[in-house]
């Protein structure tokens, strides 16, 4: 594949180099044009640009558009505006392919969100926007190979779980410096819904920067406000235009631990009804993030997340949703880490997927259409438990006492392992068809993790893997270390990873102190997972530092730690 | 005996043993004795008729298709294999590579020498209903093939083809096709196989004193020890480590053989699994045999041709009922503890023929099938034909230049594309009528 050349953006990282009386007068001059269509650029897009969802033939851009100063986000003032876009194969727009106008009303928040077509496989695109001759940052993006193509490799970004008020996003930064990635994923928890001080920094819940607006968002203008803020941090900012985003939602994009009929922060007599609030968030998800919901990118006909995205024959990936469809979480006495040993865990009418989704799963691992099946998966699947018994002895006893968890006693019940008759519907569909090289990446649970994914953990390794699981650590949330008040590797939290590896021997690496993102390399001899992680996230330019590799090789179904990262 | 576990022949019929001895009797090939350890090879009498266009007899290409019998592509990357291991990792492997339906023995050996499908090479599954003959059997018999072989194509373009097949039945079917054919001993009672030391000796010699263009090996002790593995369901598979350590040696030897004698630089070796392998235990046995008799359309009409993890269903009431029975017996086989799916034969994906019957049905991972007894039919532990025994190992080495170097693929590979492969690689020009099924990967 072709590395793009560096793009900068023209607000942020503009050198200028004079030399000579002349020379200084004319680069003056022309520093002082560039600087005023900064500032208009800065007024019209505050929000930068975005891509997403890239096809062989298409992707989706986005903008949004300031026209009025009072045309602030969630404000529903503004008027109506066209937007001009384009998209050039070169970075000066010499080579424009597709051009057109969008037309966005305050009904939309004044965004703007469109599916480009007509693009050739693998290839990279640059695109702005303009209003009234002003134009916007560039952003640029890369569609998917061609169906039937045999990519060499694909390489991603991955990340999850961004709290504003935790810290900065020097994360993104980390993904926007890097010239290297073809798409970036993110798993969910782009944003959080609290109020400041309601979710911060540390075990205080500090906030470094307080969320807007300043209360739990829970109508449409609060949602729209939220996203809109988060869309201001520079680094996010630089990410998104740096490469096409691939995204799905987990609980926080609208409430936590939220079901299909509820949430745990969602309180009906204060906040009415919960599924008006979802609808809201989704409405404002909708238009505020480069993403084909219900399979367009049109507003309003549906929101459905749920979708495939296939990379030529190296890779297809399965974007789950876990939160529009599921069951009520079990409830627990005592809070992650303890494990609970509620039976329900497995009761067969509990579901994380719903059956539409699990039926939609078990066909994309079966039409086998990509070697790498890679499953965009918000929460964890890999079983983590204490006192797991072989199913040997689990299954007689159930049958007649139904008295245990199908997979031991489970330290969160808000992962798969509350589900854990959808885990095993979908493990044994692997094994009944041979589904090979099932690869899930996973974000929320702040802490990084690689994993197989044992049929019986009791008896693994001998009970044999169906995949394995890539977890990223969160961007700012707070992990185990934040959450204990102490400091990173310390006793308490080397206590707790050491519990459960002994616990769990399928569970190959586990970090509950950093922050930070992930790198996924695919090629047809392996996957590898690359974890970087941050300094301290109170501090905005906060370095950054490679941590560690997991690899699969294909076929294996178990993950090895490797030497060094790729691609640096 | 259902499945892979041996031929199942009507009373009366010859052994493909017998059928090749008396081809030697009759003076349509000749015995040959060679490697000084008791080997019996057989040559065709007759030179076969060459094709139009120049022969290419002259050539220095080499092509060894080894056949590691039911070995899973994972078996490949533990410690016990570092010769297998290590031709895989220096030339082109296709870790999508896949076995074809029914996942048995013979089907997918005749799939890799035709290049098509079992709808046009007559061989859907080790064992059929005969409608003919009104009795279930092994197709074992040199004219279930019914289209030509790559090794018969080879001939005509006057290149020598050699077989050495450690199975009985893979010995039978493939016949007289091959100008030289080792002539499989001992057999081992039950398995109906020659252990790989006496198949890799056998493999040595012909390699020695006939250098055949083509070679065609089979080396069956993975599948077979899998066969019998009864820690196979445990995980522990004591036996199968055994056998994959013990074949992987013995390629060894053939590779070194290849290079101290010069033939390496001139060869491909393309080595795969013909399927894979699952384990179940005593209690997960499914049969349908009871199922389908205890309905009273389908009562006393249905009969079954079980092949290990697929039970292949022929309707032989009136021709009249033949729909209706074919959704009843989908309908009822799907009910069945331990059944994954019941397909209507003439589903276009399964592209098996009518030898096939009128319904395949496969069994779930960890399961067999043992009809038309539950007890006596199937006792073995490991077995094969469901989609559960698959993916296959499919690696192609050598040292000749067409071979490409430290190259995966993310393509799907299967065992239809041996044929074109090994046709590609000697530059036979043309198809067969109505084309490859499988194309060359090189």
């Amino acid at each position: 594949m072709t590395a793009p050349t560096s793009l900068s953006s023209p607000v942020r990282r503009r050198t200028v180099i004079a030399t000579g009386a002349a020379g200084a007068t004319l680069t003056t001059v022309a520093s002082n044009r560039r600087a005023d269509a900064a500032a208009a650029s800065r007024r019209y897009f505050q929000h930068g640009v975005a891509s997403g969802d890239p096809l062989p033939d298409a992707a989706v851009i986005w903008t949004r558009l300031t026209p009025t100063p009072a045309s602030r986000p969630g404000s529903g003032k503004g008027p109506r505006a066209e937007v001009e876009w384009e998209v050039a194969s070169d970075q000066r727009f010499r080579r424009v392919v597709r051009r057109g106008t969008f037309t966005t009303t305050a009904a939309r928040d004044h965004t703007v969100k469109l599916d480009v077509t007509g693009l050739k496989p693998a290839t990279w695109y640059h695109y702005r926007f303009a209003y009234r001759g002003v134009r916007s940052r560039v952003g640029r993006l890369r569609t998917a190979p061609a169906v039937g193509s045999s990519p060499r490799y694909l390489r991603f970004g991955v990340v999850s779980c961004a709290n504003w008020q935790a810290g900065y996003f020097a994360a993104y930064r980390g993904l926007a410096e890097r010239d290297d990635l073809h798409a970036v994923i993110h798993l969910g928890d782009y944003l959080y819904e609290y109020e400041p001080g309601g979710y911060g920094y540390g075990m205080d819940d500090r906030d470094i920067r307080p969320h807007d607006p300043a209360h739990e968002m829970v109508s449409l203008a609060d949602y729209r406000r939220r996203h809109a803020q988060y869309k201001t941090d520079p680094d996010l900012q630089d990410a998104h235009a740096k490469y096409p985003w691939i995204v799905t939602w987990d609980d926080h994009e609208v409430t936590n631990d939220q079901w299909k009929n509820g949430a745990e922060n969602h309180q009906p007599r204060r906040e009415g009804d919960y599924r008006r609030r979802r609808a809201r968030a989704h409405r404002a998800y909708d238009e505020w993030m480069p993403v084909r919901m219900n399979g367009t990118a049109e507003l309003g006909d549906g929101d459905r997340l749920y979708r495939r995205l296939t990379f030529g024959n190296l890779a297809e990936f399965s974007m789950l949703d876990l939160r529009s469809y599921r069951t009520e979480q079990v409830e627990t006495l005592l809070p992650f880490p303890v494990p609970t040993t509620e039976p329900a865990v497995s009761d067969p009418d509990n579901t994380i997927t719903g059956a539409a989704q699990l039926r939609w799963l078990k066909q994309a691992l079966t039409r086998d259409q990509s070697l790498w099946k890679v499953i965009g998966n918000p929460v964890m699947i890999a079983p983590l438990a204490i006192n797991a018994l072989p199913d040997q002895v689990v299954v007689p006893v159930n049958d007649l006492l139904g008295v245990l968890p199908d997979d031991g006693f489970p330290i969160n019940v808000d992962q798969w392992d509350g589900y854990t008759r959808d885990r095993r519907e979908v493990f044994d569909h692997i094994k009944d068809h041979q589904v090979q090289n099932a690869l899930f990446i996973t974000g929320d649970i702040h802490s990084g993790w690689a994993s197989d994914l044992p049929y019986d953990a009791a008896t693994y390794p001998l009970s044999g893997s169906a995949g394995v699981e890539f977890v990223c650590t969160s961007v700012t949330s707070n992990n185990l270390k934040d959450q204990l008040g102490v400091p990173a590797r310390s006793a308490p939290t080397r206590a707790v990873e050491a519990a459960i590896l002994v616990n769990n021997r399928h569970i190959k690496y586990l970090n509950f102190d950093d922050h930070g993102f992930s790198v996924l390399d695919l090629t047809a001899k392996r996957a590898q997972m690359d974890w970087f992680i941050i300094g301290d996230r109170a501090v905005k330019d906060t370095r950054i530092r490679y941590s560690t590799s997991f690899a699969t090789k294909v076929g294996t179904n178990r993950v090895t730690q490797v030497s060094g990262p790729v691609g640096r | 005996m259902s499945g892979c576990a041996g031929g199942r022949r009507p009373a009366g019929e010859p052994s493909p043993a017998e059928v090749g001895a008396n081809e030697i009797a009759t003076g349509r090939r000749t015995l040959l004795k060679l490697g000084g350890a008791g080997l019996a090879f057989s040559s065709l009498a007759a030179q076969p008729a060459l094709a139009a266009g120049a022969p290419l007899k002259d050539t220095k290409k080499r092509a060894y298709v080894l056949v590691v019998d039911g070995c899973l592509p994972e078996e490949i990357d533990g410690a016990l294999t570092p010769n297998l291991r290590q031709l895989r990792a220096n030339g082109l492997r296709f870790p999508r590579a896949r076995s074809m339906p029914i996942m048995e023995t013979i089907p997918n050996h005749v799939m890799m020498m035709t290049g098509v499908r079992p709808d046009r090479s007559g061989v859907p599954s080790n064992t059929i209903y005969d409608r003919k003959r009104g009795e279930v059997r092994t197709m074992e018999r040199p004219d279930d093939i019914k289209v030509d072989t790559v090794i018969e194509r080879l001939n005509r373009h006057g290149l020598r083809t050699g077989t050495v097949l450690s199975k009985d039945y893979l010995y039978g079917i493939f016949g007289g096709r091959a100008t030289d054919r080792w002539e499989p001993f001992p057999l081992l009672p039950v398995t109906e196989h020659a252990p790989d030391v006496f198949t890799m000796r056998a493999a040595l010699a012909m390699l020695d004193d006939l250098d055949p263009h083509l070679m065609f090996v089979n080396l069956g002790d993975i599948d077979r020890f899998g066969h019998s593995d009864v820690t196979g369901p445990l995980g522990v598979k004591a036996l199968r480590r055994l056998a994959l350590a013990d074949t992987d040696a013995l390629i060894g030897t053939f590779l070194d053989r290849l290079k101290s004698t010069g033939k390496w630089r001139d060869s491909i070796v393309i080595v795969l699994a013909d399927h894979s392998m699952d384990w179940s235990t005593f209690d997960r046995v499914v049969s349908l045999q009871s199922t389908m008799d205890g309905d009273a359309l389908l009562r006393g009409k249905v009969q079954i041709a079980a092949n290990g993890g697929a039970d292949l269903l022929y309707w032989t009431g009136p021709r009249a009922d033949h729909e209706r029975a074919v959704a009843r017996m989908r309908e009822l086989a799907v009910k069945v503890p331990g059944v994954l799916s019941a397909h209507d034969r003439r589903s276009p994906s399964l592209r098996l023929g009518p030898q096939a019957g009128d319904v395949v049905v496969y069994c779930k991972a960890g399961w067999r099938f043992s009809d038309p007894s539950p007890v006596t039919d199937n006792p073995i532990p490991g077995n094969h034909g469901h989609p559960a025994t698959r993916a296959i190992p499919f690696f192609i080495g050598g040292g000749h230049p067409m071979v490409p170097r430290h190259r995966a693929s993310s393509t799907i590979a299967s065992t239809i594309d041996v044929a074109p492969t090994v046709a590609r690689f000697f530059g036979l020009r043309g198809e067969p009528q109505g084309g490859w099924d499988g194309r060359s990967r090189l």
